[in-house]
C-alpha cells in the first residue's frame, strides 16, 4: 500500500514537468488556433482571444490552466466551438479503451499459449511455425497490416465493414482489434516461449521432475508462475504500444478516439485538445506501469521483499 | 475557401495495385460494377445516403463554419434566402422572390410563408436579422464578417465602431426583408446560399450558447435535421418534416462520415459502405485505375478553384516584372497538369477558372509555342539581371500536408532551374506555420489556392484588390482597382465581364502571382445514386439526391 502510494506521489512531479513542457513547446510553435486562410479582421481576432485568454501573458495563462486541471477541467476546445475537452475525452476514451482492451486481451489470449507450446515442443514445428509467424508479426507495421486486411476482408470478401465505428457494433471492432493486437501477439508468444525455455531449464523443475511430478502439475503449478513474470513486466510498454499504436488504427479505420483528436488538434493548434489528451496519455502510461510493478509484486515475493 | 489539410497514404492504392496484379482489376471491376439498378426510387426504409467528408467540421454553426467538411453539412441542414440548384446555380430558397431597386442597392425578398423551423415555428425575416447581425458582431468571432462588407454599416460594426443592430438590414414585417448596401454589388444575390447568410433560430441559439449545435438542442430550417453527431465519428441527418419543399425530399436519412485519409475512403466506398466520396476522392495519380475499375462512379468536373504561387511584389527579388514573366512563361503546364496529375486539372494561364458565360482572358504567351516562351523567359531572366553567374536564389514554400502538392512543386523548380539555370529551392512547412509566414510577409514565393465562395468572379478578383485582407503580395496597381470596381458598378453581365476581363489583362501584364492549374473536382458516386449533377461549386444538396432500387449482381 505504502509502495501504491510512494509511486502515486512520485508520478505527480512527471506529470507537471510533461504539462509544462508540453504547454510552453505548443505555445511556442508558430501559428495560433485562429491563424487561418482567410486572415480574421483585427477585432474580430482580439475578441476571440480575449475570449480563450490568449490575450493575457503567458505565465498567467499557465497558471490558469494549471488551476483548472487540478479542478479537473481540461477548459474549452479552441478549434471544436461549443465541445469542452472533457466531452471530447469522454466521448474518444471508451472507444481506445474497447480497441485497446481487445487487442491486448486477444494479444494475451492467442500469444501466451502460442509461446507456452512453443517452448514445450522446442524444435519443433510447434516451434518454429508460430516464432517465423511471430517474427512476421513483428516486422510488418500495423500501417500496413491494416489496409492489406480492409483489402482482402472488406473491399474484395465484402465480410466486414472497411471502417467506421458503428456505434461499437463487434462487427465493426474485429478489423482494428486484429490490426492492433497482431504485432502484440508476436511479442507475446516470443517472449513467452522464451521465458519459459529458460525456467524449464532451471534446477527447481529439474527438482519437481525428479520428485515425479506429472508433467502437467510441473508445469501448471511451478513453471507458469515464473516463466509469466517478463510478460508482466512487458504489460506496461505493451499498454502504452497498444495507447499509440490506435492513433494509426483509429486514422486508417476513421474511429472516433481521443489519438485522433491528438493528430488534429496538434496540427490545428488547438492548445487545449492537445494538453488534455498529452496528460491522459501520461497518466494512462505512469498508471499501467504503476500496475504492472504491482502485479509482478503480487507474483513474485521476492520483489514485494526488496 | 480551402482550408483544409489533407494527408495521403497511398499506401492502399499501392496495396490494391500490387495485390491485384495483371487481370485482378477486372475481377473486381465486375464486382464493384455490378450493380443491377432501376429508375425506381428504392422504398423510403433505403433511402440512406451514405457520403464521407474530407475531415470533422469543427463547428456547424453556419455563422461560424469554415472549411468544406461543414460546409456540405450545413447546406442540407439549413436554407438561405436562395439557394442552390443540382446545377449549381442560384435559386430561390426561404425567399420565394425579390426586388432589387433600380440603384442595385436596396434587396427587398419576400419570405415563403410556408418556411418553417425543424421545430414547426415558422421562418421569420426576423431570424435572418438576427443571424447577419451576430455574424458581423466582432464578439462573435465569424471568420466570414468581412463578406458581409457591402451592406450598409457592416465594416464599421466588425472594426468595433458601431453596434451590431445599425446593420443595414430589417425585418419590414414577418415575411418581407429588406438589406440595404452601400453600392452595386452584383454578386450579393449569388453569395446568400452560404452558410454564414442563413437564418438562425434565437431562442434555441440564446438559449444554449456554443452548444446549440448539439444534436438535442439544434434546430434548423433546412430540408435534414440534426439527429446524431459523434466528432470524427459520424453525423447523422434525418428528413425535417416541417422543411416547405419536404414532398420533394425522397431521402430519409443522411449519413456523413469524417474520413481524412483519401485512402480510407476509397476502401470503403469499395466495400460498399459509402455512396458517395467527395472531392478530393483519391489522389490524382490514381484516376486512371479508378477509372478503369470503376467507369463512371468517377465523377471528374471542373471545379471553381485556382492554384497558384503567390509573391511579395514590392519586395526583391519579385519586384522585377521581368522576373516574373520569366517563370510564369517557362512553366509547361501541359505536362504539370496531364503527367503530374493525371489530367486531373486545367493549365490555368490566368485567375479566373472557366465559368459558364465568361470568356477567359489569356496570355498573348500562352498561345506561343514552348520554344518561343524559353527563348523570350531567357531573354527576361537576363533583363532581370541574373545570369549562370548570378543564379536567381530564393525558396519556395509549400505546405507539407499533401503528397501531390509536394512532387508538382518539385516539378516546378526543376523546370526553372533546367530552363533558366536559377538556383531556386523548396522549403515546406506544416499548414499553419506556412500561413502565418505569409501572412507576417516572412515568404517571397509561396504555394496557395483559393475556392470560389460562390459561382461569380468577384470571389477571385478581390484577392488582388487593394486592402483586402487576403491581398497577402500587396498588389495595388491602379488600373487593376478600377477595372473591378468597373464590374462591380457595372448595370448588366456583358458589361462587367467585361471589365473582369480588362481586370484580368492588367493581371496577365504585371505577373503579381503565378497561376498554375484549375481543379477540377474527383468525385466517387455508386451507380444507385441519383440526383448527383457535376457543378462548379461541387455541392450537391441532399435534397435533390435520392436512391434508386437496386441490387449487388449475383447476389
Amino acid at each position: 500500500m505504502r509502495f501504491i502510494l510512494r509511486r502515486v506521489l512520485g508520478a505527480i512531479p512527471t506529470l507537471l514537468i510533461i504539462i509544462t513542457l508540453s504547454f510552453f513547446m505548443l505555445r511556442a510553435a508558430p501559428g495560433g488556433p485562429f491563424t487561418t486562410q482567410r486572415a480574421l479582421p483585427p477585432q474580430v481576432k482580439a475578441n476571440l482571444e480575449h475570449m480563450y485568454h490568449l490575450d493575457e501573458p503567458l505565465w498567467e495563462q499557465y497558471g490558469r490552466y494549471l488551476g483548472d486541471i487540478a479542478s479537473g477541467d481540461f477548459g474549452p476546445s479552441f478549434v471544436y466551438r461549443g465541445t469542452s475537452v472533457n466531452d471530447l475525452i469522454k466521448q474518444g476514451l471508451p472507444v481506445d479503451a474497447t480497441i485497446g482492451g481487445l487487442a491486448l486481451l486477444m494479444a494475451l489470449l492467442i500469444g501466451v499459449p502460442l509461446g507456452i507450446v512453443a517452448a514445450l515442443r522446442q524444435n519443433t514445428a510447434w516451434d518454429y511455425a508460430p516464432m517465423a509467424g511471430a517474427m512476421v508479426g513483428i516486422s510488418i507495421p500495423n500501417f500496413v497490416v491494416a489496409p492489406l486486411l480492409i483489402l482482402i476482408l472488406a473491399v474484395k470478401l465484402h465480410w466486414l465493414p472497411a471502417g467506421g465505428w458503428g456505434d461499437g457494433h463487434p462487427w465493426y471492432l474485429i478489423l482494428p482489434v486484429v490490426s492492433l493486437g497482431l504485432p502484440l501477439i508476436a511479442y507475446m508468444a516470443r517472449l513467452m516461449r522464451g521465458s519459459m525455455v529458460e525456467v524449464l531449464n532451471s534446477p527447481f523443475i529439474r527438482t519437481a521432475r525428479a520428485k515425479g511430478l506429472p508433467e502437467r502439475t510441473v508445469i501448471m503449478r511451478h513453471a507458469l508462475r515464473p516463466a509469466l513474470m517478463p510478460l508482466i513486466s512487458f504489460l506496461g510498454p505493451a499498454a502504452v504500444t497498444t495507447l499509440t499504436g490506435s492513433i494509426v488504427i483509429e486514422q486508417i479505420f476513421g474511429l472516433p478516439g481521443i489519438g485522433r483528436f491528438f493528430v488534429n488538434g496538434a496540427l490545428n493548434r488547438d492548445y487545449t485538445l492537445v494538453m488534455g489528451v498529452t496528460i491522459l496519455y501520461g497518466m494512462l502510461i505512469i498508471a499501467f506501469n504503476l500496475l504492472a510493478d504491482v502485479l509482478y509484486g503480487v507474483l513474485d515475493p521476492r520483489v514485494r521483499l526488496s | 475557401m480551402r482550408g483544409v489539410a489533407r494527408f495521403s497514404v497511398p499506401l492502399l492504392a499501392t496495396l490494391v495495385l500490387t495485390a491485384c496484379g495483371g487481370g485482378g482489376h477486372d475481377k473486381l471491376a465486375s464486382k464493384v460494377h455490378g450493380y443491377n439498378v432501376s429508375d425506381q426510387p428504392a422504398p423510403p426504409a433505403q433511402q440512406i445516403f451514405r457520403r464521407r467528408l474530407a475531415m470533422s467540421p469543427r463547428t456547424i454553426d453556419p455563422t461560424l463554419a469554415t472549411g468544406i467538411p461543414a460546409y456540405n453539412v450545413v447546406q442540407d441542414l439549413f436554407e438561405g434566402l436562395v439557394t442552390l440548384g443540382p446545377d449549381g446555380k442560384i435559386r430561390p430558397g426561404v425567399a420565394s422572390s425579390w426586388d432589387i431597386s433600380a440603384d442595385g442597392t436596396t434587396y427587398t425578398f419576400h419570405l415563403r410563408a410556408g418556411a418553417r423551423w425543424s421545430n414547426g415555428q415558422p421562418v421569420t425575416a426576423g431570424d435572418f436579422v438576427y443571424a447577419w447581425r451576430r455574424e458581423v458582431d466582432p464578439k462573435t468571432g465569424a471568420e466570414y464578417a468581412q463578406s458581409f462588407s457591402p451592406v450598409v454599416n457592416a465594416n464599421a460594426i466588425i472594426d468595433g465602431k458601431k453596434p451590431p443592430d445599425t446593420l443595414g438590414v430589417s425585418a419590414i414585417d414577418p415575411h418581407t426583408l429588406k438589406v440595404q448596401l452601400t453600392e452595386r454589388t452584383p454578386y450579393f444575390l449569388v453569395m446568400l446560399y452560404n452558410d454564414y447568410c442563413m437564418p438562425l433560430y434565437k431562442p434555441a441559439v440564446q438559449k444554449w450558447g456554443d452548444a446549440w449545435t448539439r444534436p438535442q438542442h439544434m434546430v434548423s430550417n433546412g430540408p435534414f435535421k440534426l439527429t446524431q453527431w459523434v466528432i470524427n465519428g459520424h453525423l447523422t441527418l434525418s428528413k425535417n418534416p416541417y422543411y416547405w419543399d419536404a414532398s420533394h425530399v425522397r431521402l430519409q436519412r443522411e449519413i456523413d462520415y469524417p474520413i481524412s485519409e483519401r485512402s480510407s475512403a476509397l476502401s470503403r466506398y469499395l466495400a460498399d459502405d459509402l455512396d458517395f466520396v467527395d472531392e478530393p476522392a483519391f489522389p490524382a495519380s490514381d484516376v486512371k485505375w479508378l477509372e478503369k475499375m470503376l467507369g463512371k462512379q468517377v465523377q471528374v468536373s471542373p471545379y471553381y478553384a485556382t492554384a497558384f504561387l503567390g509573391m511579395l511584389v514590392h519586395k526583391k527579388p519579385f519586384d522585377s516584372r521581368d522576373l516574373r514573366l520569366a517563370l510564369t512563361m517557362v512553366l509547361n503546364r501541359k505536362v504539370l497538369s496531364n503527367q503530374l496529375m493525371g489530367g486531373l486539372s486545367l493549365p490555368a494561364y490566368s485567375l479566373f477558372p472557366p465559368l459558364p458565360g465568361y470568356t477567359q482572358h489569356l496570355p498573348a504567351w500562352a498561345h506561343w509555342s514552348m520554344q518561343k516562351r524559353l527563348a523570350t523567359a531567357r531573354r527576361l531572366y537576363h533583363q532581370a539581371g541574373y545570369s549562370k553567374a548570378h543564379p536567381l536564389k530564393v525558396e519556395l514554400l509549400y505546405m507539407t500536408e499533401g503528397v501531390q502538392t509536394r512532387n508538382y512543386m518539385e516539378a516546378v523548380v526543376t523546370m526553372w532551374n533546367q530552363a533558366l539555370g536559377s538556383d531556386i529551392t523548396l522549403r515546406n512547412e506544416q499548414w499553419k506555420v506556412m500561413l502565418q509566414d505569409i501572412q507576417y510577409h516572412n515568404a517571397d514565393l509561396y504555394w496557395s489556392s483559393w475556392v470560389g465562395d460562390y459561382p461569380a468572379p468577384y470571389t477571385f478578383a478581390q484577392q488582388f484588390v487593394k486592402g483586402f485582407a487576403m491581398n497577402y503580395g500587396s498588389y495595388d496597381k491602379p488600373s487593376y482597382q478600377t477595372a473591378v470596381a468597373a464590374a462591380i458598378a457595372a448595370p448588366d453581365k456583358a458589361s462587367r465581364y467585361a471589365a473582369y476581363g480588362r481586370g484580368e489583362d492588367v493581371l496577365n501584364h504585371d505577373v503579381p502571382f503565378i497561376p498554375l492549374y484549375h481543379y477540377k473536382a474527383a468525385e466517387l458516386v455508386k451507380p444507385y445514386v441519383a440526383g448527383v449533377q457535376p457543378n462548379v461549386v461541387a455541392l450537391h444538396l441532399a435534397r435533390y439526391i435520392w436512391i434508386r432500387k437496386h441490387s449487388v449482381q449475383g447476389s
